[in-house]
């Protein structure tokens, strides 16, 4: 018989999400926060670590073929059971699509064979600015507009504020429960995402610095 | 006796421990919860364990309040009386259970929402001692209604 997950525990032992994702640091280490999911059963373990390989996608294998991320997508959905964690994979999957949708547009390349609900809407709509998604998307204009401004930072992290304010307007819904979870860990990545673009842009500006101030000094022996 | 008369007598009898049973259920359930939610957050704060763990013991009134009901409802069981006590002693009893259920909750959020801001903990607090005012209406009003059920107080 599957144990059953205390989630009141697991849920007060999780500290406050902050209100926006541009902060200096996680809520709680990734360390410190897999050591608290232990407290999850195993059912509900499984699904959580289905959602978090999804979610770190975006940091691996960036060769991968569209095919090749098509069909590690099918697998992962006929694997993923829990309604809120696919519909988190499937909108995380939407805005990577809508996103390399406008990518691709920039570069003058064809419309992506990317996966999703979107894609066809994409290719009938190539041509109009926002591929007639701003209804459903609201974020596209102002991406598309960083985008054309060359401000990636920018673009980056209006994708994130539109993805952010996705998952804060579902956590509202849910209070001591696994879709509590879910929600916890998907706006963990985002805040995670964020800090350690900040901590890398930090570096680069800090070494920029050093090198103005100190010239052919700030070159360190090898 | 017959098996009617034997129906009814052992609804009575029911009737004048529901209140009991029901409201410890509700506050099992209840502290239950609200202690789990303790326990996780003790996790999370460097301070104010005993004010998070005492918090978690309200949904326990639900059971006096079940008891001091079943006490004015253990009266002699008659025919006449087991109908008055089954219906007063279901009803009290399924109060008591919801609110003290739904109060372990409240308990459980006003937990996760002080264990970062502290300070709110007065306030957030405030929504289970609201849940407790319906259930001491319920318990106040059985007391009241069961005056009227024919029969003697047992002792």
């Amino acid at each position: 018989m599957p144990t059953a997950t205390n989630y009141y525990m697991l849920v007060a032992s999780l500290p406050r999400m902050p209100r926006t994702f541009e902060v200096e640091q996680v809520p709680i280490s990734r360390l410190r926060l897999q050591q608290r999911l232990e407290m999850l059963n195993e059912e509900d373990t499984t699904t959580v670590q289905q959602m978090q390989e999804f979610l770190l996608w975006d940091r691996q294998h960036p060769d991968r073929t569209d095919t090749e991320v098509l069909q590690e997508y099918e697998q992962l959905m006929q694997r993923v059971r829990n309604v809120l964690a696919r519909k988190i994979i499937v909108y995380r999957m939407d805005v990577r699509t809508i996103t390399c949708g406008l990518r691709r547009r920039r570069l003058g390349m064809d419309p992506p064979s990317g996966v999703g609900q979107w894609v066809q809407a994409i290719r009938e709509n190539w041509e109009h600015p926002d591929f007639r998604l701003a209804r459903q998307h609201p974020w596209i204009p102002l991406v598309r507009g960083y985008m054309e401004a060359h401000q990636p930072l920018q673009t980056e992290r209006q994708l994130l504020l539109a993805i952010w304010n996705q998952w804060t307007r579902l956590a509202d819904r849910y209070y001591f429960s696994f879709e509590t979870i879910l929600l916890y860990l998907a706006r963990w990545e985002i805040v995670d995402r964020w800090t350690r673009l900040n901590e890398s842009l930090g570096r680069q500006h800090f070494e920029s610095l050093l090198t103005e101030a100190l010239g052919e000094h700030a070159r360190f022996p090898q | 006796m017959s098996v009617e008369n034997f129906l009814i007598l052992g609804l009575g009898w029911a009737g004048i421990f529901l209140p009991t049973a029901l409201g410890a259920i509700g506050s099992i359930v209840g502290c239950a919860r609200a202690g789990q939610a303790a326990c996780g957050a003790l996790l999370d704060v460097e301070s104010g364990y005993g004010r998070l763990v005492g918090a978690s013991a309200l949904p326990s009134s639900q059971t006096i309040y079940g008891i001091v009901v079943t006490m004015q409802l253990n009266r002699q069981v008659s025919v006449e009386a087991s109908p008055g006590l089954f219906a007063l002693g279901v009803l009290v009893g399924l109060a008591l259970l919801c609110s003290a259920v739904l109060q372990g909750s409240c308990v459980a959020s006003a937990i996760n929402a002080s264990k970062s801001k502290p300070e709110v903990f007065g306030l957030a607090i405030a929504p289970a001692a609201i849940v407790e005012g319906f259930a001491v209406f319920a318990f106040i009003f059985g007391l009241i209604i069961s005056g009227g059920i024919p029969g003697t107080l047992a002792g």
